[in-house]
């Protein structure tokens, strides 16, 4: 045993080892508070029980959601097509079985790099320059980079199923096709319907994200509530949206575990039982079968119509020395300010959400007001939470990183909340037992258990805030995110097409650096 | 609730008892899980639980260690009843240490962290903090692991990498760690090779000495040897409670016999 040995951060301490941001974020806050709205924040807070019950006002609100709701079924079901298809011909199992070499699986892997390196808002915002303000807009924005990420898990999960199966069958002489779908179809089958899901919450989230910018439905309603400081009308929204979200979430929890399908938890590890398979086999195709008649309803009622995204509108000329103003930026602050907004927001995020837990254990009333805090959390768009904390601070990574982080606390917090029940409650009881205080007994006896699969998951998460840090920072003024939104309202193309390389090259260099950090928590058990 | 009686039998001098249950009664689905028991442990004394399984032992030992509260009676520890105040809760818990049979160490931890794990109802924050980062009171985590012949060396380990054996004798030394005057014990022996279950019982009844006392849940009567007293419990009822040396093989038959034989039965 050597020094470095000794002092090595035990399980639970890394778990709220992240927190150490709040430090520096709380140092800082009393130069970045500017007093003056904090009446218009005690305003907000007091909405929230006095939300507007006007029928005008709930019936535009409910259209609004409607809306939201059918861009993120649409959109979702699009991703999944894609990532269904993409995924397949991106796999080197696949290929390799087929055609005796996984080459073209690599060459396919790197290009979707590119679809999915860039967030749905950006997306969004680049097809409302080229195409207009249409309905497939938002639904298309959603669906090319959740495709292309869903693709990606969907070809990794297939390359790492054991192909003994595999093997087996060829070797009988079964033909690859067949071979391929009976050997690897029964396996996947659980991660790709439980990813499937997750998508879903995703893309309600990301639906409403696209309205605050413009794309249409609720998130539209709830930016133009909070500008014209309607706080009651904007929570009346808010709770809409808050009743959709939770709903949504129970059921897809419910549909999971009725079919036995591995959490999001362990993104690895944890195997589905068996018993249920025909009758599992049998509700999914019904809830497919179901699903298609809807979709399409859904696409007449928001009057989608796929050709329009084929009518592109000229593109104003470049102003000349262009490329010479683009170089000039300032590209060193402004990555500098993206990585740190990152590495705040993740903080915060991270470290938050088991801190705040420890925070509220001895109180049984505490755990449910945070998981209040947290579904307000998900289902806040995080360039609102900006908007509403410029009230009273000033414009910067601070302001954008407490927005960017608090929604993240709320699907990290969840995600905890869920895993450290699904511990069981046997060592924090002996602990408990032996006299150890609640927080104490907590922190020693569930978060042990669940710290590596935590920060496996939080450095998943991590990478997610990278790419949305461009939200963020297109109202917080900071980062990559400010400098975009003054390109895309100058139309100047080089420098959209400069920033967007690099900010993709950023989040695919951050991309693997966290796939890295998470196969070392995971892989050395 | 009726409020904890003074025994009229007790002697007015001396030590209240360490353990004391009062007409203790715990409802269950159709017949309660106790009914009306009542028993007293005195310091230095060694007693061994005995019954059929689902007799009612575990959630005898669930009730003796704070985790269930009964529906009427009194459990008085030190002749205390529950303190009302969280900090005397913790004072109190800390005086009750319990074996538990699937042990409930911290696997990602080491052995010696686990074992001041003991300690958290006693230590601070920093304390607790500073014992997931450094090896802290290295010398009182080597003592208790030498009072039950284990190599200091072990202390440094992950507890995953322990043999079967030693982590009963770990989950033993933390128990010692906590320093508590009720040792609980909850089928420790069961999962036990004969060799290894005769010596850890021995280990046991040996750190039994007042002012602590040790009340142990046994499926094996033929360890009662090193006990003071017997227990017997079946159907949630006390069927007897005497002296190892009065009780019978009668006695142990009728309390592991098939056949029901009625409420009440004998008294001790």
């Amino acid at each position: 045993m050597n020094a470095t040995r000794l002092i090595r951060p035990a399980a639970p301490l890394l778990v709220v080892l992240p927190a150490l941001v709040f430090l520096p974020v709380l140092l800082s806050l009393p130069g970045q508070i500017h007093g003056g709205g904090w009446d218009l924040i005690g305003q907000f807070a007091w909405a929230a029980l006095t939300p507007s019950l006007d029928p005008l006002v709930l019936q535009s609100l409910l259209n609004g959601l409607a809306v939201t709701i059918g861009m993120a079924l649409l959109g979702w079901a699009l991703s999944l097509v894609l990532g269904l298809g993409l995924g397949l011909v991106s796999s080197r199992l696949l290929w390799r079985t087929l055609t005796g070499t996984a080459l073209p699986a690599d060459l396919i892997r790197r290009l979707l790099a590119l679809p999915r390196s860039i967030h749905e808002l950006i997306w969004g915002l680049l097809l409302l320059q080229l195409i207009g303000q249409r309905p497939a807009v938002a639904v298309v924005a959603i669906a090319l980079p959740y495709g292309a990420l869903v693709a990606r898990v969907l070809s990794d999960l297939l390359d790492a199923l054991p192909t003994a199966n595999l093997a087996g069958l060829r070797a009988a002489g079964a033909p690859a096709p067949a071979a391929l779908l009976t050997a690897l179809g029964p396996p996947l089958l659980p991660g790709v319907v439980s990813y499937g899901g997750y998508r879903l919450e995703c893309a309600l989230r990301s639906a409403t994200l696209l309205g605050v910018f413009g794309l249409g439905g609720l998130g539209n309603e709830l930016l133009l509530t909070l500008q014209s400081l309607e706080f009651h009308e904007l929570w009346s929204g808010l709770w809409l949206l808050l009743a959709v979200m939770l709903s949504l979430e129970t059921v897809i929890g419910i549909l999971r575990r009725r079919w036995s399908m591995p959490g999001r938890f362990g993104l690895a590890g944890e195997r589905s039982g068996g018993g249920s398979v025909g009758r599992r086999g049998r509700e999914i195709l019904l809830t497919l079968t179901l699903l298609l008649p809807t979709l399409v309803v859904v696409a007449r009622a928001l009057a989608v119509d796929p050709s329009t995204l084929l009518h592109w509108q000229p593109l104003p000329p470049l102003a000349p020395q262009g490329w010479a103003t683009a170089l000039a930026l300032p590209w060193p602050r402004l990555v500098a300010d993206t990585l740190v907004l990152t590495l705040l927001a993740a903080g915060l995020a991270v470290g938050g959400a088991p801190l705040l837990l420890l925070l509220v254990a001895p109180w049984p009333w505490g755990r449910r007001l945070l998981q209040l805090l947290w579904a307000l959390g998900r289902l806040w768009p995080p360039p609102l939470t900006a908007l509403l904390l410029l009230f009273v601070l000033q414009p910067g990574v601070v302001a954008a990183a407490l927005a960017l982080g608090f929604h993240n606390l709320g699907i990290l917090g969840r995600l905890l909340l869920e895993g450290s029940e699904a511990a069981g409650p046997e060592v924090e009881q002996g602990l408990l037992c032996g006299g150890s205080g609640p927080r104490l007994a907590l922190l020693y006896g569930r978060f042990s258990g669940l710290a590596r699969s935590y920060l496996a998951y939080g450095a998943y998460r991590a990478d997610v805030i990278l790419r949305e840090t461009v939200v963020v920072g297109l109202v917080a003024g900071s980062g990559l995110g400010s400098q975009l939104r003054e390109s895309l309202s100058a139309f100047a193309w080089d420098q959209l097409a400069l920033l967007l390389a690099v900010y993709a090259l950023l989040t695919l260099v951050g991309e693997d650096l966290s796939d890295r950090g998470r196969q070392r928590l995971l892989g050395t058990a | 609730m009726p409020g904890p009686q003074p025994d009229p039998h007790r002697p007015v001098t001396g030590p209240p008892p360490v353990l004391e249950l009062q007409e203790v009664q715990i409802p269950g689905r159709g017949q309660p899980r106790l009914d009306g028991v009542s028993l007293r442990l005195e310091a230095g004394e060694r007693v061994a639980l005995l019954g059929p399984s689902g007799a009612g032992k575990s959630t005898l030992l669930a009730v003796a260690n704070g985790l269930l509260a009964p529906r009427s009676g009194a459990v008085l520890w030190e002749g205390q009843p529950r303190a009302r105040s969280a900090s005397k809760r913790r004072r109190q818990q800390a005086r009750i240490g319990t074996l538990w049979q699937d042990l409930r160490l911290i696997e990602e931890l080491s052995v010696q962290q686990n074992l001041n794990a003991a300690r958290l109802a006693h230590w601070g924050w920093p304390r607790a903090l500073l014992n997931l980062l450094l090896p802290l009171e290295s010398e009182a985590c080597a003592a208790v692991l030498q009072q039950l012949d284990l190599d200091p060396a072990l202390l440094n380990q992950p507890v995953t990498a322990l043999s079967g054996g030693q982590r009963q004798r770990v989950a033993l030394a933390r128990l010692l760690r906590q320093e508590p005057t009720l040792l609980l014990a909850d089928e420790p022996l069961a999962s036990l090779d004969p060799r290894l279950a005769t010596d850890l019982l021995d280990l046991l009844l040996r750190q039994a000495q007042a002012p602590r006392a040790l009340l142990l849940s046994l499926h094996r009567p033929d360890l009662l040897g090193g006990f003071d007293r017997a227990i017997g419990l079946r159907r949630g009822h006390l069927v007897f409670d005497q002296p190892v040396q009065a009780i019978s093989t009668t006695d142990l038959q009728d309390l592991y016999s098939s056949h029901d034989k009625g409420a009440g039965g004998i008294s001790g």
